[in-house]
Order: C-alpha cells, then structure tokens, then sequence
C-alpha cells in the first residue's frame, strides 16, 4: 500500500488521494493523502528535494 | 551598491521575460490581504499595503509546472476561469497546447457524475483562481486529479497540488502567465527551439474590451 508523502500515513483505495509524479524532476510518484491535500501541507520530493505545493 | 546591480542584473537574466515587461504588467502585484499559505511567496509590503509577490519564485514556479505538464496527455488537461480576464488567454492556451478549455460557469458533476452528458476525466486542473473556481477545485480533488494553481496574496494551498505564485486578477498578468506557460511547454516538448519566440504575442492572449 502507498504512504503519504507529507505525513508518512498509509493511504487507503476509498481515500480521495491525488498520485503524481514530482513536478520538478517527474523521477518520483508521490501520492498525497485526502487530509495533506485538504490541509496544504507541504510535500518534498526525495530526489530533488523540491518542495510543493 | 555594485554588489546590489549584480544582483538585480543575474535577478534579470534568470526571468523568462525582461522585469521591465512583467512589471509593467503588475505580474508582481498582490492584494491588501495576505494569507498564511501564501507567506512563503510574499517579497514584501508596499507603504499603501499591498503585498508583492517574489518574482523569482513566480519564475521557477512557471518553469516547474511546464516541466510537469509536458509529461502528461495535454488532451486531457483542463484550463479553468470562470473570471472574465482570464478567459480570453486560457481559451487561446488551449489553442496553443491543445488542452480542454472549461471558461465561465463550471457545471457541477462534469468530472464526478457520469451519467451527465458533457462528462470528462481530466489528468491535470490548472484554475486561474483557487477562490472563484473552487467548484472546479472541489471536484478535481474527489476525483485525485493533480490541481495546478495561479494565486496571489488572498488565496490559500487548499486541494491544490502546485502553486504559482502570481498577479490572478490583472487582464495583463494572466494573458503573460498563460503566454508564458504556454511557451516553456512547446519548448519542453521540442516543439519550439530554446531561443525560438511563438507565432502568437502577448496581445494575442489578452482580453480585448
């Protein structure tokens, strides 16, 4: 299963999560979950370290 | 002081337009009002209170989203306004770059109910205001569908999944921002060479009227 990259937490297949790759170097998949999203908390990309959104 | 000119001429030279051109069309310019999302972005306070925006973050915010657009379906994007200036260039965009143009009222169900006719699954939202077009934002969010944003000082990082950080209310600032995404796509996609100039201005993106 597939962890949020902003909070570490498991996402689950009903959960309204966004998958994308990063938008800097498009190396990673980073999958947001519903509350990160909601919330706007940042993600960083582990290759590149951009930081979003 | 001469330390101070080299700085402001690299400042110059990294934009993807001279900063005469994006300051004259107050690309820059924010509102009175500042949310905490948007602090990051924020270069400063003008004496009558308007917040300015960091231009070179604006800059590399542009260059990112092009990068990230250029690797998707572009028939599948979505460019939504319902704002009166931001249809001209997002219908022109779409002219461009080949996405799915969405101007004006947004109908509720269009990417989450599909039994209505004008159904659509997008890949990628990019919304002109995170504010106005938050029935858009909303929807593009129940389905997992990345959300690309414009937003100035007043708007928040609500659903959204990348900021650029920029003037969404000016006729002028959205005609260059699209012109400018627009750009940075066709040179990404090798459609257009690195010092090549678009067959369609500025002028041709801007809301006449």
């Amino acid at each position: 299963m597939s962890t949020c990259i902003s909070c570490g937490r498991k996402v689950t297949p009903e959960e309204k999560a966004v998958k994308m790759t990063c938008p800097n170097c498009g190396g990673i998949t980073i999958w947001r979950c519903e509350k990160c999203r909601l919330f706007g908390r940042t993600y960083r990309c582990p290759a590149c370290g951009f930081t979003g959104p | 002081m001469e330390s101070n000119v080299d700085t402001q001429q690299q400042i110059s030279e990294t934009l993807l337009l001279p900063q005469e051109v994006l300051l004259s069309a107050g690309v820059h310019i924010g509102t009175r009002v500042k949310t905490k999302d948007m602090e990051p972005f924020i270069y400063k306070v003008r004496p009558d209170g308007l917040y300015v925006l960091d231009m070179e973050k604006m800059n590399d915010r542009i260059k990112i989203a092009s990068k990230f657009l250029s690797r998707m379906n572009l028939s599948k994007v979505v460019v939504a306004s319902s704002k009166r200036y931001g249809r001209s260039p997002v219908e022109m965009f779409c002219k461009v770059i080949g996405c799915k143009p969405m101007t004006g009222r947004f109908t509720s169900g269009t990417f989450t109910n599909p039994a209505y006719s004008d159904f659509f699954e997008p890949t990628a939202v990019i919304v002109t205001d995170s504010l106005a077009d938050d029935q858009i934002v909303e929807e593009a969010s129940q389905c997992g569908v990345p959300v690309i944003a414009l937003a100035s000082t007043d708007n928040s990082k609500m659903n959204a999944d990348l900021i650029i950080p920029m003037n969404n209310k000016g006729r002028r600032a959205l005609a260059i921002a699209f012109w400018l995404i627009a750009k940075e796509i066709l040179k990404e996609k090798n459609e257009l060479p690195a010092n090549g100039e678009m067959r369609y201005s500025i002028d041709d993106f801007e809301t006449n009227g």
